[in-house]
């Protein structure tokens, strides 16, 4: 199709002239000196405002300025190679390697086409891959086609992400968040962000997510809660620690959370940090009477009227 | 789009995009064959040499021999001069930022502490990308699975070997020593399973890789010729007290009101019972009766202990 051909050649034409040159080019100049612009002059202005928007939404950036300050009456263009280029610094075939093995963990996830391009740009580089010293564990990504740009772009611009969430009590809720990190775990994906209603940080789960997100302008003056950890996305401060008692040889699923552990006899005394009370309480009575709780009194407040449930609905 | 079907250009931007990479990849990869190049870039032959005559036709204004670039495929294999302005990769996007640096971060979590080199090479990375495409670092992706034992079950299943494996079995909670002859590893809703002909069940079996505590070859035998023991399912009806988000979750029934009967069946009656008590009270067991009276009894233990 010889509008396509064309249209690309167009825009490499313009990329390489826009690149080529150290001084800002005019528009005059770019119609008279790259081909493919014909038409009137209207029809010329309306092909590069559009070829320069296109050049843009390929993250290419385009820099506006005068080549001549004392007749700055007609704008120039230009393309800085060290924006266009790809610079990560010095580059080592390790490197090289451990960024193609991070790509192949989208394999057949949201972002495989954006990590295989990547792994196209890096490839150009020229580096040999240095397969030896590699680590041989395979990670992978679950996702059910999460917009993850979007939440990311939304993060790093401070922007508010509205949506509809179910709550604990399954009853379905607006949400209007500045999100403040995405994290991955066990096949969940959980988003923190500071809730503008309660100002408060809170964490959800994609799944939980009725709908998409529509993203807004955000608040002026917004600063990323101090004590927020993006590794367990909660505010440490608020983390206390459950102490309870664990059966020898059982709740493998709870010692994996704890903080500290000692043996007293046919139990081992664990602590907990509680990041999320429902969560942890649940987790408590599913391992029945193979665990008992000493402390907060709010946990031990929570499990025992759960068992009084329990018993007056069973007895 | 079905993957790996080649994606013929349909927007000239996406062909634009593609143009301008395939020059810094030819210009480091000088001889490559049209159809080892087609496949680096997922396209067809006929369309990747439909995009090398565009890009032969391209170059600095003046556009004669000399300004233009000079590619040479005729011969089936690919190579190219005179294209210094494009010759260096183009910068990552934000999209594809946002792959790498996740990508990077489970990749750590995979990674043993001993290797420090690799823990190091990648805090680097993570950090160097995110700048470049002003990402915020607060993202973190972590696997549950260990490097050593995914090492071992890849070893075996290439060696066609036994392995002795520590397994977490959640519904019981117990950790039990099985051998196994591991098959293959499969990938099902975010998780890594192992699947596995077990000595001990006599039986094919699937486990959860994050759930292999510690894994060591073992001596076999060939599997024995022993019918294996079919369990049978568990046919079960709770009633919702209160509806909760756990609720609908464990039971994947987001459809519920106080007085809700659901029916449904598990191979364990761990499960059931366990499933009842993390509810909370939210549920009411209504059948089998067994596994209801058993679990009222263990539930007053439970309750006496704490108001003892």
């Amino acid at each position: 199709m010889p509008t396509v051909s064309r249209k690309s050649e167009r825009l490499i034409n313009l990329t390489i002239a826009l690149l080529a040159t150290k001084r800002f080019i005019t528009k005059s100049e770019i119609f008279k000196t790259i081909e493919g612009y014909e038409g009137s002059s209207e029809s010329k202005e309306r092909m590069f405002e559009r070829d320069k928007e296109d050049l843009r939404s390929l993250g290419i950036e385009i820099e506006v300025g005068s080549f001549d300050p004392l007749f700055n009456d007609e704008a120039g263009y230009r393309i800085k190679q060290e924006r266009y280029q790809l610079d990560l610094g010095e580059i080592t075939a390790l490197e090289i390697s451990l960024l193609s093995l991070a790509a192949q963990a989208w394999q057949g996830a949201s972002l495989d086409d954006a990590a295989q391009r990547a792994l196209v740009k890096l490839n150009s580089l020229g580096i040999a891959v240095d397969e030896a010293n590699l680590p041989d564990s395979i990670p992978f990504f679950s996702d059910e086609g999460l917009d993850l740009p979007k939440i990311t772009r939304a993060i790093a611009e401070h922007q508010i992400l509205e949506f509809t969430y179910r709550n604990y009590d399954l009853s379905v809720e607006n949400r209007s968040v500045v999100p403040i990190g995405l994290s991955t775990r066990s096949g969940y994906w959980y988003l923190a962000g500071v809730d503008q209603s309660i100002e408060e940080v809170r964490t959800f789960r994609f799944d939980r997510v009725i709908g998409t997100f529509t993203v807004k302008r955000g608040p002026k003056k917004f600063e990323t809660p101090e004590n927020f950890d993006s590794q367990t996305l909660f505010e440490r401060v608020k983390s206390i620690d459950a102490v309870i008692d664990v059966r020898r040889g059982k709740g493998t699923s709870l010692r994996a959370l704890a903080s500290s552990t000692k043996s007293i006899g046919e139990w081992d005394q664990i602590q907990i940090p509680i990041l999320d009370i429902k969560t942890l309480s649940a987790l408590i009575l599913w391992h029945g009477d193979d665990v008992y709780v000493h402390s907060p009194m709010e946990l031990r407040a929570i499990i025992i009227s759960s068992l009084e449930d329990i018993v007056g609905a069973h007895g | 789009m079905a993957k790996n079907t080649p994606k013929n250009a349909v927007s000239p931007l996406e062909r634009t995009s593609r143009l301008l990479d395939l020059v810094p990849y030819i210009n480091t990869h000088q001889g490559i064959s049209l159809v080892d190049l087609a496949e680096v870039f997922e396209v067809s032959t006929n369309q990747m040499i439909s995009d090398l005559t565009t890009l032969w036709m391209c170059g600095l204004p003046g556009y004669t021999p000399l300004e233009l670039m000079d590619l040479d495929f005729e011969s089936g294999y690919v190579t190219i001069s005179n294209a210094p302005t494009l010759a260096r990769p183009r910068s990552i996007t934000h999209e594809e930022g946002v792959a790498l640096v996740l990508g990077l971060d489970v990749l750590r979590s995979g990674i043993s502490t001993e290797r420090a080199d690799l823990i190091e090479a990648i805090g680097s990375l993570s950090q160097r990308i995110a700048r470049l495409v002003n990402l915020p670092l607060a993202l973190s992706a972590s696997s549950d699975i260990s490097h050593e034992v995914t090492t071992s079950v890849k070893e075996a299943i290439a060696h066609r070997s036994g392995l002795l494996i520590s397994y977490h079995s959640l519904y019981k909670d117990e950790i039990s020593a099985r051998v196994v002859l591991p098959l293959e590893m499969l990938e099902s809703q975010g998780y890594l399973y192992l699947h596995a002909y077990c000595f001990t069940a006599l039986d094919f079996r699937h486990f959860r890789i994050d759930r292999i505590q510690s894994a060591n070859s073992a001596e076999i035998e060939k599997p024995s010729t022993v019918p294996p023991v079919n369990p049978e399912k568990i046919g079960f009806a709770v009633k919702v007290v209160r509806p909760t988000r756990d609720v609908a979750e464990r039971f994947q029934e987001s459809n519920l009101e106080a007085g809700t009967v659901l029916k449904s069946s598990s191979f364990s009656q761990h499960w059931i019972a366990r499933s009842v008590l993390a509810s909370g009270g939210a549920i009411e067991l209504l059948s089998p009766a067994d596994i209801r009276s058993d679990l009222a009894k263990r539930a007053k233990v439970i309750l006496n202990r704490y108001e003892g």
